[in-house]
């Protein structure tokens, strides 16, 4: 989160010292990279002309994806043939894959230490790989079938969603230690930081958001959603849950958790990440083939762009980046 | 007794998270008929959660709740004493002419799948008639890596589609082509 806030930072800087002097150019867009488990591909969409730019064949009926822009990388999770991918952002054939042997679904990226995690649905664990070789570096013990993955934005804390235990495991993301296991709601399935640093779980057999402290592991309260909140995006202080069986996203204020309003999106919205202008909210709609593009001011939305067969987008799959067939840049990533 | 105890104490520990249980690829399945009844015509025949005698395999219908919100019924499949599916009704909208249901409990020898949801939607046609779209979101039967085959994605999809394929020919014998 913090990285790609900080590179749009960069890039509004960027923007504004070039576009005192010339027109400024819009070499970078923001890009969803959605994860399409019935067709076995990833939509690369443009966010600002909301159209799909590029189609990348990914076997083995993708869910997990996580965007690394520091290290100018997407990574997908197929858990049919069990391979994590990795892709540069601008598109094209994955760069290196891993099979892994259980049940691999979501993951997420340290982009700070190089360091990819895969939940393991089947085995309650997760791998810890490198990011570079997808070298396997070391393997984490968690509650009964892990599914989504978090790291804070300070880079501090990672944190998976044990659904069948109905907790949170917390680690330490330097030092790989757990800190914390937290009841949340029942099933929790999605989970995010918020740019605060709360921990939120969307949960799916209760009906609720859970907030946690990642740093005492209390839990700090809950928010209301429809039925089955899948996973959780955050933008203008106010909290985004997509509703998977009722077809609508709930927004809550992220201070009080108090409901704000509930917006109609297509059938069965799963994945939701924040563009990094933080202006809109994506969410992907696994029925419908489509993202809805909501306004995160206005909660009005903006746009309908069609995907390829059964979107899912499970993790952190929006992204500032270079335009897919021109050479990645790398924003300061180590 | 003591080793019974403990034998059940382990089951009811296991059970929630067997009903729970699936695997992580999900199906789905979008199946649609038009017939040349008004959709009013229609609606009046399914869009009553609490009676699924328009479709071929449903022996009887029994519930409570009528079309609220929460409602449920128990399907018996082929004859008196058959096998039973229960549902509970969670989206209802007799404006839109749509509602949605998903499974409580089945046994995979029935229909093999899990966390079933379904969506049955009748809209009009322009030029007359209506156009009938039955919708299904499922897991296959078994919730584990690597399942047998009778239990697997494809036998999920099989399935489901055989079971919509037969309930929208029924309604297009009863309201015309």
């Amino acid at each position: 989160m913090r990285s790609k806030r900080s590179s749009a930072n960069n890039r509004l800087l960027f923007a504004a010292v070039v576009g005192a002097l010339v027109t400024p150019v819009g070499a970078f867009a923001d890009y969803a990279y959605v994860t399409n488990q019935s067709s076995n591909d990833l939509s690369v969409i443009d966010l600002d002309r909301m159209v799909e730019v590029e189609r990348i064949p990914v076997p083995g009926q993708p869910v997990g994806v996580a965007v690394a822009p520091r290290l100018g990388a997407v990574f997908t999770v197929s858990p049919d043939s069990k391979t994590l991918r990795r892709f540069g952002m601008s598109g094209g054939a994955p760069v290196a894959e891993l099979r892994l042997d259980g049940g691999p679904i979501g993951v997420a990226v340290d982009e700070r230490r190089s360091r990819v995690f895969v939940s393991d649905w089947y085995n309650a664990r997760i791998w810890v790989i490198a990011a570079e070789s997808l070298a396997i570096l070391a393997v984490l013990s968690t509650g009964s079938a892990p599914a989504g993955l978090a790291l804070s934005t300070d880079g501090h804390w990672l944190a998976t969603a044990d659904r069948d235990a109905n907790q949170v495991s917390i680690f330490d993301a330097a030092t790989l230690k757990l800190r914390h296991r937290v009841t949340v709601g029942l099933r929790p399935f999605g989970v995010t930081f918020s740019p605060d640093g709360r921990l939120f779980s969307a949960d799916v057999g209760s009906n609720t958001v859970t907030a946690v402290d990642p740093a005492s592991g209390r839990v700090l309260g809950h928010a209301a959603t429809r039925e089955r909140p899948y996973a959780v995006a955050f933008s203008s202080g106010r909290g985004f849950v997509t509703n998977q069986y009722d077809d609508s996203v709930s927004v809550f204020d992220a201070e009080s958790f108090a409901a704000v309003a509930v917006i109609d999106t297509g059938e069965y919205p799963e994945g939701i990440d924040t563009s990094a202008d933080r202006r809109r909210i994506i969410v992907a709609n696994w029925f419908s083939n489509s993202l809805t593009v909501i306004d995160s001011e206005s909660l009005e939305i903006v746009g309908e762009i069609a995907t390829g067969d059964g979107p899912r987008a499970f993790g952190r799959f929006v992204s500032a980046a270079p335009a897919p067939g021109k050479v990645p840049t790398r924003t300061g990533g180590r | 007794m003591r080793y019974f105890g403990h034998f059940l104490l382990a089951f009811l520990l296991i059970l929630p998270g067997l009903a729970q249980a699936h695997g992580p690829t999900r199906q789905k399945l979008a199946l649609s008929i038009d017939v040349a009844a008004e959709p009013e015509a229609v609606w009046a025949v399914i869009g009553n959660f609490q009676d699924m005698s328009w479709h071929p395999a449903v022996f009887s219908t029994t519930g409570k709740g009528g079309n609220a919100i929460d409602a449920t019924r128990v399907l018996t499949l082929k004859d008196a004493g058959g096998p039973t599916i229960s549902e509970v009704l969670y989206k209802y909208d007799a404006g839109k002419m749509s509602y949605s249901y998903r499974i409580t409990a089945v046994d995979v020898s029935v229909l093999p799948v899990t966390n079933y949801s379904s969506h049955l939607t009748v809209t009009s046609k322009t030029g007359g008639g209506s156009h009938i779209e039955w919708k299904g979101a499922f897991y296959r039967g078994y919730p584990n890596n690597d399942p047998p085959a009778n239990l697997n994605d494809e036998a999920a999809l099989a399935a489901v589609g055989a079971v919509y394929k037969a309930g929208l020919d029924a309604l297009e014998k009863k309201f015309g082509k």
